[in-house]
């Protein structure tokens, strides 16, 4: 029944209307703070490492089986979570269109057995073998480290990331984090209702590349002016409040227990091992 | 601005550790500027809380032109809150794209590098004009267009010289592949360079209190 109701919530949550392909943050938030699977009770520090571990394993494979095993892991730990697969099928268009963007032009002419040619005068295309295996391998590295980026977001407590901000990055730079993350979601909030108000005088109608580019560009300036003041705003309220130029998290983060030492441990050798002891046919 | 659009596992290792070397080199320099230099005020902390969320929050924003476009408005960034505050922005904002997905966790050295090239450039454009009598949409136009062209070049550059793991092919056609997605990226750079062009014209004009504050801070 609490499942159901928390489902029910999550579906009516409202959707960041600026563009549906890129993650919703306030979904992710929702779900950070609300989730209570096993995964949102292990230590935010071993999920740190295994997102470093995860891109150390992507860096060093060059194999495609390899490449969908890990990724059928990751889909497998967020779908366990009880994260929203169908959104995170949605949220991999961009990475999908990044790594198209360069491959889908760098996958033709490989050397390797010719699958389909094409031949005009003094051009000609060949997509072998390997230019296939490229793109295919890069894109399941690709939806590997941003479906494990997005469980690791959507896992743990904005209170447990501040903490980490604080300690791993030096001043000022965690300090501009800190608050910049907070400042996003009102930011997001402002663009989005500049962005309603330009559509409802039918700005998005317009076809003049001009017309259309002046309008965007005013939008922006508007969102810079108004970030300026209530920057402004938001420093002199905190100022009377006492603060005195530095904003410290001060959650404690739970410790890395050692069944997640012996975990990480065991996945490290693992990698390693089918890294450089096992030899993959592709 | 231009990103380098690769995912985790298209570069080496040790291409990935240098590019991040190179990038925490610059990053520990602003810093020791920001220590000794000049000291930073809570103002300016928050001032670039709020830039890195707009700019952030702009990247989310799909322009319809040419099929939608999306822009993080890097040489902007670099005008308005000059070059070293402008490359704790990028970081940030580099670090939150990753997360959701955009650019691999691996090539935040290398993006960072590309714009840490486009905030300066631009910056250095920008004010350098500044001398000239021209107006404030062609100099932060004139600036955006050569911090999007020197970024391109970055670009180009890093990967060039990383390669992508995978690709076997002479180095012929990979410029070949490599220059078609940089005119795709000047075609968008121009764009920006009209949007940024207006977006501090338009500043100039509602609050130009924001431009020469921030002008100064940067060239403090």
């Amino acid at each position: 029944m609490l499942l159901l109701f928390r489902r029910k919530s999550m579906g009516q949550y409202r959707m960041s209307e600026l563009s549906p392909h890129i993650p919703d943050l306030d979904l992710i938030t929702f779900y950070s703070e609300k989730g209570t699977s096993l995964f949102f009770r292990i230590s935010p520090w071993t999920k740190a490492i295994m997102l470093v571990l995860i891109i150390l394993f992507v860096s060093l494979d060059k194999s495609l089986i390899l490449a969908v095993c890990l990724y059928m892991i990751v889909l497998v730990l967020y779908g366990l979570s009880g994260l929203p697969i169908k959104k995170l099928f949605q949220w991999y268009m961009i990475p999908f269109l990044f790594v198209l963007s360069l491959v889908l032009i760098l996958m033709w002419n490989e050397p390797g057995s010719p699958i389909f040619s094409l031949s005009v005068p003094y051009f000609s295309l060949t997509l072998t073998d390997n230019g296939l295996l490229l793109m295919l391998t890069l894109l399941f590295k690709s939806f590997a480290s941003v479906t494990y980026s997005l469980f690791f977001l959507m896992t743990t407590r904005y209170n447990y990331l501040s903490a980490m901000i604080y300690r791993v990055f030096p001043f000022p730079i965690d300090q501009i984090f800190l608050m910049s993350y907070r400042f996003i979601f009102i930011t997001l909030k402002m663009v989005e209702s500049m962005i309603k108000a330009l559509r409802s005088r039918g700005g998005g109608l317009l076809k003049s590349a001009h017309r259309q580019g002046k309008m965007f560009a005013e939008v922006f300036a508007l969102t810079m002016i108004r970030s300026y003041d209530r920057a402004d705003r938001v420093n002199k309220a905190m100022e009377a409040r006492g603060f005195s130029g530095r904003y410290v998290a001060a959650t404690r983060i739970p410790r890395i227990g050692p069944g997640e030492y012996f975990s990480m441990l065991a996945v490290a050798t693992m990698m390693i091992y089918l890294i450089w002891f096992v030899r993959f046919p592709f | 601005m231009a990103h380098i659009h690769l995912p985790d596992g298209a570069f080496s290792i040790q291409w990935i550790i240098t590019w991040w070397i190179l990038a925490v080199i610059i990053l520990g320099l602003c810093l020791y500027w920001l220590k000794k230099v000049k000291k930073i005020d809570n103002k300016t902390i928050t001032l670039a809380a709020m830039l890195t969320a707009a700019s952030f929050a702009i990247f989310q924003v799909n322009i319809p032109l040419f099929g939608g476009v999306h822009m993080t408005l890097t040489p902007l960034t670099g005008i308005l809150a000059g070059p070293v505050i402008g490359s704790i922005i990028v970081l940030i904002v580099n670090i939150l794209s990753a997360a959701i997905g955009h650019g691999g966790w691996g090539m935040i050295g290398a993006n960072l590098l590309v714009n840490i090239t486009e905030v300066t450039v631009a910056y250095g454009i920008y004010k350098a004009l500044s001398k000239i009598n021209l107006d404030t949409f062609s100099k932060a136009g004139i600036g955006t267009i050569i911090g999007l062209l020197f970024g391109n070049i970055a670009m180009l550059l890093i990967i060039l010289i990383s390669g992508i793991q995978g690709v076997n092919q002479d180095i012929q056609p990979l410029l070949y592949g490599l220059s078609l997605i940089a005119a795709v990226n000047m075609g968008v750079a121009i764009i920006e360079s009209f949007i940024t062009g207006y977006v501090v014209s338009y500043i100039k004009r509602v609050r130009p209190d924001i431009l020469a504050e921030e002008s100064h801070a940067g060239a403090k």
